[in-house]
């Protein structure tokens, strides 16, 4: 035997819940058709989640126009601290890199940046502990976008072009 | 609107599902039911708001959908645990006290969850000790002829549930270092990988027939490996694997199922649930035959809270009702029109975590993202393909519907994982 008042409760029950999948879903539509979030999930990635487009999108050459290395976290540096990386730049222990890392980690020449066709490339020079570009380890040269994260040991940089 | 209050709005349609749900499986039930049973729904939305506040606080840009969507699943699952058994509803909202304790202790102490990868062989090692936990004498149970859980004095938790976190964990730390090199070569126009890289995901393959073999239990085999190809498809791009892998999954799960008695018995009261002599046989098809009578007596519009046939007397008409036939229950009392909206829920659940996946910008989170969200899914599949009869029926729970301590437990912390993820990606993105 069913109450009346129950009855209307489960009518409410499954309103609210069509209600609520409604509205995720008119605004899970709303952040697609957003531009900020479009820029960073792109187009629907060909390949899926777009973890191969996670490096090698944006091939476009990023229109050099002052590329800076910051620092993220590391070793003898203060966060915040940028580097320009115009003419190229090696990263290393050794006395005679331009970029100094203190890191336990790092080989005295480790990896070098240079400039390439308008693109700053990051390329590791056969270090011990290798060099990640946005966490994957770099195996020959990979050009860097804005935003890209280059970390070595426990230094990380953030790569910044504009 | 920012996203947290967003958040905080998407709690309101928890809390009125609470409110109706109980109001009415009280109406329909005062004689039986405890007016202190209503305060049960009231502790689970304190529960809700105070991981909203958890999250405003540690995790200011993640998603803003998942924990409406969880709480909407969890109220679900309460109301219909509640309507089966006053207990059951306040042990069940004590797990979830358990629970948040869990979701709030894995966002401030993996602040930076990529510290997972360090530790990702003594993650491997131990989930594997887990999952053969339920073998070893004294402290295994076997239920259904399945060795799915463990007792600990008077605990007793399912650690495949926890295990399939750390294998999750586990893979998409492997698979970030080696996909590039399972690609990478080429023979006879096939990918062809060498078997140094293949070694270790032949191992996974032989780990999921280990369990079904030791464990007994086809479901869970499935969720695991179903998951493991789902991260092989997303860190290689390439559909071979999932192919190939699912065809070995069938040879294997063939072999097992015409040797290893028990999966073959699970086998044949599925193909034929209404064979009398399988029906009256012990661990014979009659769970599901009597969640297919449920199911079809739910109609379009269900019957009704409180109308569902449990049991009568002490034999159980609905076997493991507030567990592996809750899908059952929901839809015998809330119709069709109600299990289209449940399940319609975890679609949504599965695209915001699939959203997520998409969002990092690294591959380890990708891969976590992915393999999380895939055995999610691939749970509902195989717990509510088993109650309707698309797949052999196994004793995994409908993950935060159902009831139980463990799958609680776990599942908080792949949300808690998810929300970390989620945070960080946003948060990258804004800049």
């Amino acid at each position: 035997m069913l109450q009346p008042t129950a009855i209307v409760l489960q009518g409410a029950f499954l309103l609210v819940l069509f209600l609520f999948v409604a509205w995720v879903v008119r605004s899970t539509m709303r952040d697609l058709s957003r531009p900020d979030e479009q820029r960073v999930a792109g187009s629907p990635p060909a390949d899926a989640t777009g973890i191969h487009s996670a490096v090698t999108a944006g091939a476009a050459p990023s229109g050099v126009g002052d590329p800076r290395l910051v620092v993220e976290r590391a070793p003898g540096h203060t966060p915040g601290m940028e580097y320009e990386i115009a003419g190229g730049a090696v990263l290393g222990r050794g006395e005679q890199a331009e970029i100094r890392l203190d890191d336990p980690y790092a080989s005295s020449a480790h990896a070098r940046l240079v400039l390439q066709g308008g693109r700053v490339v990051l390329e590791d020079l056969g270090s011990t502990n290798g060099t990640f570009l946005n966490e994957e380890t770099v195996n020959g040269p990979q050009p860097l976008h804005q935003g890209d994260r280059v970390r070595i040991g426990d230094s990380e940089f953030l790569f910044v072009d504009s | 609107m920012s996203a947290r209050n967003r958040e905080l709005f998407g709690l309101l349609p928890a809390s009125l599902l609470i409110v109706a749900g109980f109001g009415a499986v009280f109406l329909q039930e005062r004689t039986q039911l405890n007016n202190l049973s209503l305060t049960y729904g009231a502790i689970f939305l304190g529960l809700c708001f105070a991981a909203h506040l958890i999250i405003r606080a540690r995790l200011p840009d993640a998603d803003p959908y998942l924990l409406p969507i969880i709480a909407v699943l969890a109220s679900i699952g309460l109301v219909m645990i509640y309507r089966l058994n006053e207990t059951l509803a306040r042990d069940q909202a004590q797990w979830f006290v358990i629970g948040l304790v869990a979701f709030a202790a894995t966002i401030i102490l993996l602040r930076d969850y990529r510290l997972l990868e360090r530790y990702r062989y003594l993650i491997a090692a131990a989930s594997i000790a887990l999952l053969l936990l339920p073998r070893v004498p004294g402290i295994g149970q076997q239920a259904n002829g399945a060795y799915l859980s463990i007792s600990l004095g008077p605990v007793s938790f399912q650690p495949a549930e926890f295990a399939k976190i750390g294998i999750i964990i586990f893979l998409a730390s492997y698979l970030r270092d080696t996909r590039a090199l399972l690609v990478s070569r080429k023979r006879y126009g096939i990918t062809l990988p060498r078997l140094k890289h293949i070694g270790p995901l032949l191992l996974v393959w032989g780990l999921a027939m280990l369990m079904l073999v030791f464990i007994r239990d086809l479901g869970s085999s499935l969720m695991f490996f179903g998951g493991f190809l789902a991260m092989l498809y997303v860190a290689t791009d390439r559909l071979i694997f999932p192919v190939v892998g699912f065809g070995l999954f069938g040879v294997g799960a063939w072999f097992f199922a015409t040797t290893v008695g028990h999966v073959g018995d699970r086998i044949s009261a599925w193909q034929h649930p209404f064979d009398p002599r399988l029906y009256e046989q012990i661990g014979g098809s009659y769970q599901i035959a009597q969640s297919l009578f449920a199911q079809a007596d739910g109609g379009l519009w269900g019957q009704g809270f409180g109308q569902a046939l449990i049991s009568v007397g002490d034999s159980p008409i609905l076997p493991a009702a507030q567990t592996d036939l809750i899908y059952a229950v929901i839809v015998n009392e809330l119709g069709l029109i109600g299990s289209i909206a449940l399940l319609l829920v975890y679609v949504l659940l599965i695209e915001r975590g699939f959203r997520v996946a998409v969002l990092a910008r690294d591959s380890f989170s990708k891969l976590l993202a992915t393999g999380l969200t895939t055995v999610v899914a691939l749970q509902v599949f195989v717990i509510v393909g088993g109650v309707t009869k698309v797949i052999p029926l196994t004793g995994v729970t409908l993950p935060f519907v159902s009831y139980g301590g463990s799958s609680i437990v776990a599942n908080f912390v792949i949300l808690a994982l998810l929300l970390l993820i989620s945070d960080r990606a946003r948060r990258e993105a804004r800049r």
